[in-house]
């Protein structure tokens, strides 16, 4: 990790309606970083991370990513949505939908095939390719749509509670695919959830955030670094001391933040 | 007199259900409209015997049919009436269609609009049959010009409405993948409103038969409707019933097919089977 800041927020707040949803904020993420976002809803950690992508303007501070300020969507950095059941092109089928971001970068015709294939293959689709999404389940449209954005070949993922929709099993089967997969590719991912095992499990670093932010009391309440070493194993790694404790100390946070 | 209602449709009944009884089920519809075609016969043929030139029996109206379809004057008749109001439907459709995305699409035009069409939209599109005859004279013009008129608002005002609930999650990911307005408007805009487009075109269709019918009816000597006021006006309810029945169930084909092809698009379009 280099020190420079691939991604930096600097004094950002957002309001929405007239109400502050995010104070002051300030942090990094480096190049390569896998950074969690928790805190209990309505805190904000969603609209920060639409900020992040330019799909919502910060009220005051600047964003910047690689030196430049986030004015717009832009291709080098993909968004999952939590609602891949309205994220995904009904009409198209798994491999209509990737290919819909080769359409959108203007990649021509015959150089998609290949390149969806190769997603399709990443996230364990290859066999799904002709199928509509209202065929697959839930753990597989999820799956088409983090292909989708995998296809764009981001330099930077912002996933918004990915896996919240889905039950236990196929969320921890997922965990470990984006594990591999960023691993793989080297993508910096900024990752939404409120469960706060998934954020120390999947993070090299934890952002919790508080809702209600006023004077004193600024929306980002803890950073922590989850020096846990990769790969990670559901078992072992949960089992670990640092896990828990780190668990602790979180969870004592989100409990007060409850009062 | 064409009022735009835009019918919800109930649900399909339960396949089941529609099952069990096989061919029974399917008859019993026709059960209805065969007795009141009886009575209506028996009655119709005592009427005649007393002298009356008002009604005649079905049996008369379909033999005054069978002779029109042998003389090719059906034929001819119902294809101008059909291949009018296609044409007309089509003039409406595109410019309704091709407007209603555009004022779909930006909230400003859409306000910028907003009077002009409620003050054009109301007006009863058979009022404009003298304009129309002014300025086309008698003939296929005049109705085409009317029927484009009056299938163009309901295509208007549903494209839009269609346009407007397009899933804004939808419209995020065009926009986090970059995809340009051209792009958004053919890949997410366009097929997004198709299966509801269909539900409008289903609605013009029969605006169109009805605009159609009536301008014949009323000025242009042409057509199914004017055949029928021919045949009244010469005092043969026989022909002339002959036609009401026919044109009524050109109608009921055309609109039962349209509601084939909704259901087929929406199911091809993602629709839940």
């Amino acid at each position: 990790m280099d020190g420079t800041g691939f991604l930096r927020f600097d004094d950002v707040s957002i309001c929405l309606g007239g109400r502050e949803i995010l104070s002051p904020t300030s942090f990094e993420v480096a190049r390569g970083e896998f950074v969690c976002i928790v805190g209990p809803s309505g805190c904000g950690k969603t609209t920060l991370l639409r900020a992040a992508s330019g799909l919502v303007k910060a009220s005051a501070g600047a964003i910047l990513r690689s030196g430049k300020p986030v004015a717009e969507p832009s291709r080098e950095v993909a968004f999952v949505f939590q609602d891949y059941g309205r994220a995904l092109l009904p009409w198209r089928s798994v491999a209509g939908n990737v290919s819909l971001a080769l359409e959108a970068a203007g990649i021509v015709t015959a150089d998609r095939p290949p390149r969806i294939d190769d997603v399709l293959g990443k996230v364990g689709l290859a066999k799904h390719a002709h199928k509509f999404p209202a065929q697959l389940s839930g753990g597989m449209q999820q799956r088409a749509q983090i292909a989708r954005c995998l296809a764009q070949k981001p330099e930077l993922m912002m996933m918004d509670e990915p896996f919240g929709a889905l039950d236990a099993l196929t969320r921890q089967g997922l965990q470990d695919e984006l594990s591999r997969l960023v691993r793989d590719d080297g993508l910096t991912v900024l990752f939404v959830t409120h469960d706060l095992e998934e954020a120390i499990y999947l993070g090299d670093r934890v952002i919790a955030l508080q809702a209600n932010p006023g004077p004193g009391r600024p929306s980002l309440a803890r950073m922590i670094d989850v020096r846990i070493e990769r790969p990670r194993d559901q078992l072992t790694t949960k089992e670990h001391p640092e896990f828990l404790r780190l668990r602790r100390e979180l969870f004592a946070f989100i409990e007060q933040g409850h009062d | 007199m064409t009022e735009h209602v835009v019918v919800v449709r109930a649900a399909a009944p339960p396949e089941a259900r529609r099952r069990t009884h096989g061919w029974l089920a399917l008859l019993r519809p026709w059960a209805f409209p065969f007795v009141l075609l009886g009575l209506y016969e028996a009655y119709a043929r005592r009427a005649a015997a007393l002298g009356s030139e008002a009604l005649a029996p079905p049996s008369a109206a379909l033999k005054a049919l069978a002779t029109a379809a042998a003389d090719g004057s059906l034929w001819q008749a119902t294809g101008f009436t059909l291949g009018t109001a296609a044409i007309g439907l089509l003039l409406g459709a595109v410019l309704g269609v091709s407007l209603g995305i555009a004022l779909g699409l930006s909230r400003r035009a859409a306000r910028l609009s907003l009077l002009s069409i409620e003050v054009l939209r109301p007006v009863p599109s058979v009022a404009l049959i003298p304009l129309a005859m002014l300025m086309f004279g008698f003939g296929v013009r005049m109705e085409l010009a009317i029927v484009a008129f009056a299938t163009f608002w309901p295509m208007l005002i549903l494209v839009q409405s269609a346009v407007q609930q397009v899933e804004p999650r939808l419209l995020e990911v065009s926009r986090v993948l970059g995809l340009s307005a051209r792009q958004r408007a053919w890949k997410i805009v366009l097929p997004a409103v198709v299966p509801r487009l269909f539900v409008a075109l289903r609605l013009g269709v029969a605006v169109a038969l009805v605009v159609a019918v009536t301008v014949e009816i009323a000025a242009n000597p042409n057509g199914m409707g004017y055949a029928m006021m021919i045949a009244q006006q010469s005092f043969d309810p026989a022909l002339m019933l002959g036609w009401l029945g026919w044109i009524g169930g050109v109608g009921f084909v055309i609109n039962a097919a349209m509601l084939r092809l909704q259901r087929a698009v929406a199911r091809r379009m993602g629709a839940a089977p």
